[in-house]
């Protein structure tokens, strides 16, 4: 995952324009301060904040731990643990090995400094395994269904680990309205413990980035949000005028700057704090 | 939707309490759920092993927000409104 780095007034006011700019929740992001501004003279702050954040890594490709399908070529059968370079067929296949170099043993630590140059962060990755795709699917998918049968309703849960590394979970069935709530909150809410759920399961492994979803509403819903932009942002150009939206989730306020962008005459930016931060559009 | 009163008062929403908190903690047979009886408003209580309530509030309270939320959406299937209480 990319760093993104961004300057502000404030350290809070970068994190907030860092947020708006990956586009997840603040508990998906991870932030590095780079730069605090400065106490001046009389309480004034001079010079800048300087935050980088980037969405937090939930497993490098589980690739060698998963038989995957992959599109052609029957290389590498089931995930043993040690995958050996026998197949020829490419680059896919060597870099997946390569990645996996075992460990350098500790026997050759020789003298000197114990730290060799750059392979620390190496190093760290690899002591982090990655939870089986299946357990996370089986988890989470177990974990939805029994709250289905708490809540008294016949619903189809299913999860999937996807390439994008998306541990999605999809509920479908009759009156499964009741886990969407008004603006999503209910769906959030649940998504939020469910991800909770996997990572007590998951200890120090890696696990890939919970979605949980009712009868593909994320997407309806994403696509009306989208539409309703569009209407505004072109209302803005024709009056000449700016128009601010209603304060949104970070999620939400990546998909409006990202429909706002391909608008042509019309520009985006944020404004206020969480939970009130807002996007406005306006001619540009 | 039920938007029938559920006589037996709010079963679903007690049993997804317990499913929720049981799947969070490190000790399920720690979990318990007490309904108190308001005037129409029944209050759940919930109860887990010392050590595990952290998890239950999580940082900021964003996970006992979740859970509320959660419970109270099934608790409409009983046709209630409840509070959510954590009792440490």
């Amino acid at each position: 995952m990319e760093w993104v780095e961004f300057s502000a007034s404030s350290v809070a006011e970068a994190r907030e324009r860092a947020l708006d700019e990956l586009g997840v929740d603040e508990t998906d992001a991870e932030f590095e301060v780079l730069e605090e501004p400065r106490a001046g003279l009389f309480g004034r702050t001079r010079g800048v904040a300087r935050v980088r954040a980037r969405v937090l890594p939930r497993a490098p490709r589980p690739k060698q731990e998963r038989p995957r399908k992959r599109s052609g070529g029957s290389g590498g059968g089931s995930g043993g643990r040690k995958r050996t370079r026998t197949s020829t067929s490419g680059e896919s296949t060597e870099s997946a090995a390569a990645e996996e170099q075992p460990e350098p043993s500790n026997s050759n630590g020789g003298g000197g400094g114990q730290r060799s140059q750059g392979r620390d962060q190496g190093s760290r990755r690899q002591e982090r395994s990655t939870m089986e795709a299946a357990e996370q699917e089986a988890v989470a998918s177990e974990f939805v269904s029994g709250l289905s049968r708490a809540i008294g309703l016949e619903t189809t849960v299913s999860a999937e680990l996807t390439e994008d590394n998306d541990l999605r979970v999809e509920i479908d069935g009759s009156e499964v309205g009741l886990f969407i709530g008004p603006g999503l909150r209910t769906l959030d809410a649940l998504q939020e413990i469910t991800r909770h759920v996997v990572q007590r399961e998951a200890g120090d492994r890696e696990y890939g980035r919970v979605v949980v979803d009712v009868a593909g509403v994320r997407e309806t819903r994403r696509t009306a949000l989208a539409a309703f932009v569009r209407t505004t942002a072109q209302r803005a150009v024709d009056e000449g005028t700016s128009i601010p939206f209603e304060p949104m989730s970070s999620p939400d306020r990546k998909i409006v700057h990202d429909t706002i962008a391909e608008i042509d005459g019309a520009e985006s930016t944020s404004q206020g704090e969480e939970p009130n931060r807002r996007v406005v559009v306006r001619p540009a | 939707m039920n938007d029938d009163v559920n006589p037996d008062g709010p079963t679903h929403a007690v049993a997804v309490l317990e499913h929720l908190a049981r799947s969070l903690v490190d000790d399920p047979d720690g979990v318990r759920v007490e309904v108190v009886d308001g005037s129409g408003r029944p209050q759940l209580n919930l109860y887990v092993t010392e050590g595990d309530m952290g998890r239950i509030i999580g940082k900021r309270g964003r996970m006992a927000n979740a859970i509320r939320t959660v419970t109270r959406a099934a608790a409409a299937r009983d046709g209630l409104d409840v509070d959510i209480e954590f009792i440490d």
